[in-house]
């Protein structure tokens, strides 16, 4: 079951524009409930993203453990901010509709589609990607599944794939091979690489793994 | 996509002003459609007001209502153990609707406001009364194998519109007599499911009675006595993971073999979820056979209207929903 | 003289992990729009809403006030293609056989042309700043829809100029032979458009390192032919032009050509001389990278009683654009497949306004297999005969079309191993007649074929100091392992563990090697990396000679002699044997589907499929890329359809929600079995091409499955719910 959050401390407003700011506040004066301008708990060290015809807003996020404080086009999807502008392009882009699950990440824990999420909706969120499941010398168990049983094979789903595998079986959804296949049909393969994605993903479920 | 500045209000009262005294404002919460939408040039709001962390995500059970935050994830309802155990037919409907990703970033509010998924609506190239009022809509005289059957008679269908609502949640939650819990400028206000919904009519544009700035704030389901006989079939192109192309949600009271009363709600036919009052009347007081589900399944297509590649559609459904009641009911079908 | 293999261990037997696996498991292998630079800029393009016409004005003002926006290029300010020709005044259609010209001059050929393009500091911006450009078009008559105008198709000019064409009119024995036999059946049969949709969108990045120096990072199948191309368009010297491709994420046969996308992003980077970025939105992998091809078939088919074949005809018309002709292989199957002394074959294009098809895995035959393989099996039917006895009886022991005797043909070891695998001796000969659980049960198959094809190619061998080795060649992997293969031939041939190798392709400046397609890398870079590798143990086999000791290492041979590194080339091609030898690839499906009776819906249950390819390389990717192909064989018949409204020649199905390709929830497991023995008559590997045959026939298989269970013949794809009820 979700959690509540405690809306009343949220921040009000995230633009970091002043200006932008008051003329919100004229825009809801009278009404007795001008918000307050949010700077932020990390306004030092931001990095300025290049930004352009919308307001920067400012935004904390934390990817892959490491937090970052950031300025950007309010217009940017999580996706584009990891592979445009944090240069983390093992999230891939398939589709930029929904439809294809390529860019799906964690964010705090749960799989969700990078490509639909909007960046400064992601305020203090956890963000998981493809870089942070496993590292080359320390291969996630679905990493070494996948290659064991050829679960790819141009590897551009495969990131996706794989984000999506791993909360497949947090969620208790890989019991058997027709589950396994029911709760990972939001991942596309063109290469067709199925079968051996869902008997990787099995196999690391009936291992028992920490995923 | 154009420009927008981005806010989050600190609760439900200043969200609902800022949407509702804005010219081009709009509520964004899970954004899977929203987010899509404005990539295409469909929906170009001036402000996104960010409602995600309001505080209306519990679903709660109370003497006999089951209250759903409108901020609930659908992942987070489908696997509510109340759901699954008085409502198992909301829990499958919103299982067979888009895919793991999607049902943890959609809310039930959302899904309840989801756009119609008619290609001509989603182009800009192509003319749409829903996109923008009396351009016509080329989906009557184009490709409309998806596209409505029911719900139709009096539009003028020069400035009307054909598409089908999406979700396959909503159907169950038209099934299930669902109630509609909004706050809006001129307060909070209780609507039932049936209502919530419009047809076309000559505002294509508007798929919802709700006003500017009015926000859902939870969905209720009364206890009832269907949870022991309940099935959702979804018929689409490929085996999950696509849009209806007719979806039935069929609940049954079965007391020693007799229908007592029944619900039967279709997605993927009308403007809004289709309720079959007239099928559910045809079942209720007859025994549960394969022979009383073809008879019942037979009236649905009555006042169905079809276009040039839909006309399968009269054929289809009652087929979908002898089926659909044949698993409620736990039998097994005979063929031939 | 020491023996090679005494030198080092021996290759293990069991299979090789893809060699890029850790990279793509981990995200760390670059696809071509992820390579950082600084200064990079965004493009986008701004695509035609109509099929037909002129572009009457561009306003591009509003567009260029937007923030961020550093150009837009389209027709009337274009900085010119050196390699186009003068732009006539006023301006005239180019005739069937002429490429397309990007931002050449005002008239629209088809839906989604680009029109303009628009570059800005960011994404976000170009994509916002590309929705302000208004364009106003003068709209003609517009012809898209291939049914109503198929009575204008007509042998292409090319084939009309050509006698030596395989596409000219074709007749073995007697013309209409089928209308006098004992039991003949005819059917017309239709596939509808159907697009590649790699998940990874086409992409280039363009970098312009000099004023006479272009490097691009582009997603295509061929960096030596995109080089040629470029350079040709650009008029450089081709050296000038390099071309890097080392991940691509699937194409299918839709990177084979150079799109006027790429050459776009190449403008747009000299005009800037900044890096530029193009990545085509989803909708665009609709009307920008080709598509397989809209056709239509008429089989006719004669046969004795006792199932002999004494006749087929086979008539294909196939959908082009107004501006080039596309030619794939259709009628072709139906002249090799069987043993029938009367075949006719007819090749049809049809011009539409659309843009041009390509070729898309298994090109022609896939859809020539499919009306070929559905008519045998309604001959089988009509006979009242079992469909895989049908195929035995008229199995073709040499090559018909050719008077040739086979390379090498195992297809009826194929037949009886599926067969076996499969249980196909379970299957009840009538229609709609297996049940189970309430669904109807149908066993189909089909044969496949794919001609042998071997180019030309180069690679280089390099032993290093450690005995490492590196093999180079400018080949490509889109996914099926060419790595993985490569890696394998060259340890075997060397007698190395093949993790000794390290296999680089992708790069237009490596020594030249084919395009990946027509199912032809192994069987052509595989041959050069198998005769690379004998030249350089030959060189070492020669230095390690009055080596004391008898099985110096190749570490120490180098050590030795005082060597850093040895290196050889070589190239490898065909010979005289391509004229005594018929040359295929083989193979069959087995399919067993189950069909709800009352909605229609089909599930594909069990596939076994069966493949005859000389000898498999490495077998653990072999059969990925033999499921890969069922699995695009398995969308091809149920679900893939590119619907366009021909009242505006545009697609209605322009994404991934509405062109449906398969989910893992469509495909069961797959069994995969292959006759594995080398065929040494086509090259010294023993090895053919596994990718085309993989998807031919899959189609057929399943509408066969389809025609067992309900009784339905389905003779236009997609098989939707709609045609069983």
């Amino acid at each position: 079951m979700a959690e509540e959050f405690p809306a009343e401390n949220e921040p009000a407003l995230l633009h970091e524009n002043r200006r932008l700011f008051l003329k919100q506040s004229v825009t809801l004066a009278g009404l007795a409930l001008a918000p307050t301008p949010f700077f932020g708990p990390a306004a030092l060290n931001v990095e300025e993203i290049p930004g352009g015809d919308a307001e920067n807003v400012k935004l904390s996020i934390s990817v892959n453990g490491v937090k970052k404080s950031l300025s950007i086009d309010p217009r940017v999807t999580l996706l584009d901010l990891l592979r445009e502008r944090l240069a983390l392009t093992g999230t891939k882009k398939g589709c930029d509709f929904g439809q294809c699950g390529a860019c799906t990440v964690h964010v705090d824990g749960q799989r969700v589609l990078s490509c639909l999420s909007l960046a400064v909706m992601q305020q203090d969120k956890k963000v998981v990607t493809i870089e942070g499941l496993g590292k080359l010398d320390q291969l996630h168990p679905l990493q070494e599944a996948f290659i064991k049983h050829d679960g790819f094979q141009c590897g551009y789903c495969t990131p996706g794939q794989l984000m999506s595998a791993a909360c497949c079986i947090r969620e208790g959804k890989a019991g058997s091979e027709a589950e396994i296949q029911e709760y990972m049909s939001g991942n596309l393969c063109r290469c067709g690489a199925y079968p051996n994605i869902v008997n990787a993903i099995l196999e690391v479920k009936n291992s028992g793994q920490k995923v | 996509m154009r420009p927008f500045q981005y806010i989050r209000p600190k609760n439900v009262k200043e969200a609902v002003d800022m949407v509702s005294l804005e010219e081009n404002a709009r509520f964004i919460a899970g954004g899977t459609n929203l987010v899509d939408l404005m990539k295409r040039n469909i929906e170009t709001p001036d402000k996104l007001v960010d409602i995600t962390h309001l505080p209306l995500k519990k679903i709660e059970y109370h003497s006999g209502t089951l209250r759903i935050g409108a901020l609930a994830l659908n992942s987070d309802v489908a696997e509510h153990a109340i759901v699954n155990s008085r409502f198992p037919l909301l829990a499958k409907a919103i299982d067979a609707g888009a895919s793991g990703q999607l049902r943890n970033m959609a809310t039930v509010g959302g899904n309840l406001l989801q756009r119609t998924r008619c290609a001509y609506f989603y182009d800009t190239a192509f003319p749409c009364n829903k996109r923008q009022l009396e351009t016509g809509c080329a989906a009557v005289g184009g490709i409309n194998r998806m596209h409505a059957i029911f719900g139709l008679e009096k539009n003028d269908l020069e400035k009307s519109c054909i598409a089908v609502h999406p979700s396959d949640m909503c159907v169950a939650l038209a099934a299930l007599d669902a109630i509609i819990i909004t706050f809006g400028p001129k307060g909070e206000r209780k609507i039932p499911i049936q209502d919530f919904h419009r047809l076309p009519g000559n505002r294509p544009d508007l798929d919802s009675i709700l006003e500017k700035g009015e926000l859902i704030l939870a969905v209720e389901l009364k206890s009832n006595t269907f949870q022991q006989h309940t099935h959702y079939l979804k018929i689409r192109d490929r085996a999950a993971y696509a849009f209806a192309i007719v979806s039935a949600a069929v609940a049954l009271d079965v007391q020693q073999d007799q229908i007592r009363a029944a619900r039967v709600a279709l997605g993927g036919v009308a403007h809004k979820p289709w309720r079959l009052f007239d099928v559910e009347k045809a079942l209720a007081g007859k025994p549960i056979s394969q022979n009383t589900f073809r008879n019942a399944a037979a009236v649905s297509v009555a006042d169905a209207k079809t276009f040039e590649h839909n006309a399968f559609k009269i054929k289809l459904l009652p087929n979908v929903i002898l089926e659909a009641l044949m698993n409620a009911a736990g039998l097994e079908p005979s063929y031939d | 003289m020491i023996n090679p293999k005494n030198i080092h261990a021996s290759e293990p037997d069991a299979s090789l992990d893809r060699v890029d696996g850790p990279v793509k498991v981990t995200g760390t292998a670059k696809y071509s729009a992820e390579y950082q630079f600084g200064q990079l800029t965004y493009a986008v393009l701004v695509t035609s809403s109509i099929a037909k016409g002129k572009i009457k004005s561009i306003n591009a003002s509003k567009a260029e006030k937007a923030p961020g926006v550093l150009t837009i290029i389209h027709h009337l300010n274009s900085p010119g293609i050196p390699g186009y020709p003068v732009v006539k005044q006023p301006a005239e259609r180019a005739p069937l056989g002429t490429a397309f010209r990007v931002f050449y001059d005002e008239l629209i050929y088809f839906n989604g042309q680009p029109v303009a393009m628009v570059v800005a500091e960011t994404f976000e911006q170009a994509v916002h700043a590309a929705s302000l450009v208004q364009v106003v078009y003068e709209v003609e008559e517009h012809q898209t829809d291939f049914e109503a105008n198929i009575s204008k198709a007509e042998m292409a000019p090319s084939v009309r100029r050509s006698k030596n064409s395989p596409f000219q009119d074709y007749d073995r024995g007697t013309t209409d032979a089928w209308k006098n036999a004992e039991v003949k059946i005819s059917a017309t049969y239709t596939i509808p458009t159907q697009h590649h949709q790699p998940l990874e969108p086409h992409a280039i990045i363009a970098v312009w390192e000099a004023a006479d120096k272009l490097t691009v990072y582009d997603k295509n199948q061929g960096v030596k032919s995109a080089q040629g191309n470029l350079a040709q368009t650009f008029k450089l010297p081709r050296e000038n032009v390099k071309v890097i491709s080392k991940f691509i994420g699937g194409a299918f046969g839709s990177g084979i050509r150079v799109w006027p996308h790429t050459v776009a992003a190449v403008l747009a980077a000299k005009k800037l001389n900044r890096p530029v970025k193009l990545v085509l939105g989803r909708e665009l992998m609709f009307t920008s990278v080709g598509y397989r091809p809209y056709t239509v078939q008429k089989i006719e088919m004669g046969a004795t009683k006792a199932g002999m074949l004494i006749a087929i005809t086979h008539e294909g018309i196939g959908q082009t654009s107004q501006y080039e002709e596309h030619l794939e292989r259709t009628i072709l199957a139906s002249r090799a497949m069987y043993a029938c002394p009367n075949v006719s074959t007819r090749y049809r294009l049809l011009s539409l306004d659309v843009n041009t098809p390509t070729w898309m895995r298994g090109p022609g035959d896939a859809t020539g297999m499919f009306a070929l393989e559905s008519a045998v099996d309604e001959m089988a039917f009509a006979l009242n005969m079992d469909p895989l006895e049908m195929r035995l009886k008229n199995h073709a022991d040499s090559d018909p079309e050719r008077n040739l005797p086979w390379s090498a043909k195992s297809l009826k070891a194929c037949y009886l191993l599926g067969a076996e695998k499969f249980g196909w001796k379970n299957r009840a000969l009538a229609p709609r007649s297996m049940k189970s659980n309430g669904w109807l049960v149908g066993y189909g198959m089909a044969s496949s074929l794919y001609g042998f094809h071997r180019h030309p190619s180069k690679a280089k061998a390099i032993m290093l100091a450690d005995g490492s080795v590196v093999v180079q060649s400018a080949t490509m992997d889109i996914g099926p392992g060419t790595g993985t293969a490569m890696s394998r031939i060259a340890a075997k041939v060397l007698g190395v563990n093949p993790r000794k190798v390290r296999f680089e392709m992708g790069d237009s400046s490596l020594p030249d090697a084919p395009g990946q397609n027509g199912s032809s890398t192994i069987p052509s870079v595989g041959s050069a990396v198998h005769v690379v590798c004998e030249s350089l143990r030959n060189k070492l086999v020669t230095l390690a000679e009055g080596m004391p000791g008898t099985s110096p290492s190749y570490a120490n041979i180098l050590k030795y002699h005082n060597l850093s590194q040895l290196e050889a080339t070589e190239e490898s091609k065909s010979g005289p044997e391509r004229d005594q030898y018929s040359m295929y690839s083989f193979g069959c499906h087995f399919v067993e589907v189950h069909v709800k009776p009352l909605t229609g819906e089909v599930h594909v249950k069990k596939v076994v499929t069966c493949a005859d390819v000389g000898k498999i390389i490495n077998e653990k990717t072999a059969r990925s890329q033999s499921i890969g192909g069922v699995v695009g064989g398995i969308g091809m018949a149920l679900m893939e359809a590119s619907v366009m409204d021909h009242r505006y020649g545009r697609y209605i199905t322009s994404d991934l929600a509405s062109y449906h390709i398969p989910v893992h929830a469509d495909i069961p497991q797959i069994e995969v079995h292959y006759i594995d023995k080398p065929d040494m008559l086509v090259n010294p590997i023993g090895s053919k091409g596994l990718g085309e045959i993989a998807i031919v026939g899959v189609a057929a298989a399943v509408a066969n499955a389809v025609f067992h269970a309900t009784g339905k013949r389905v003779r236009e794809l997609p098989i939707t719910l709609e045609k069983l009820i």
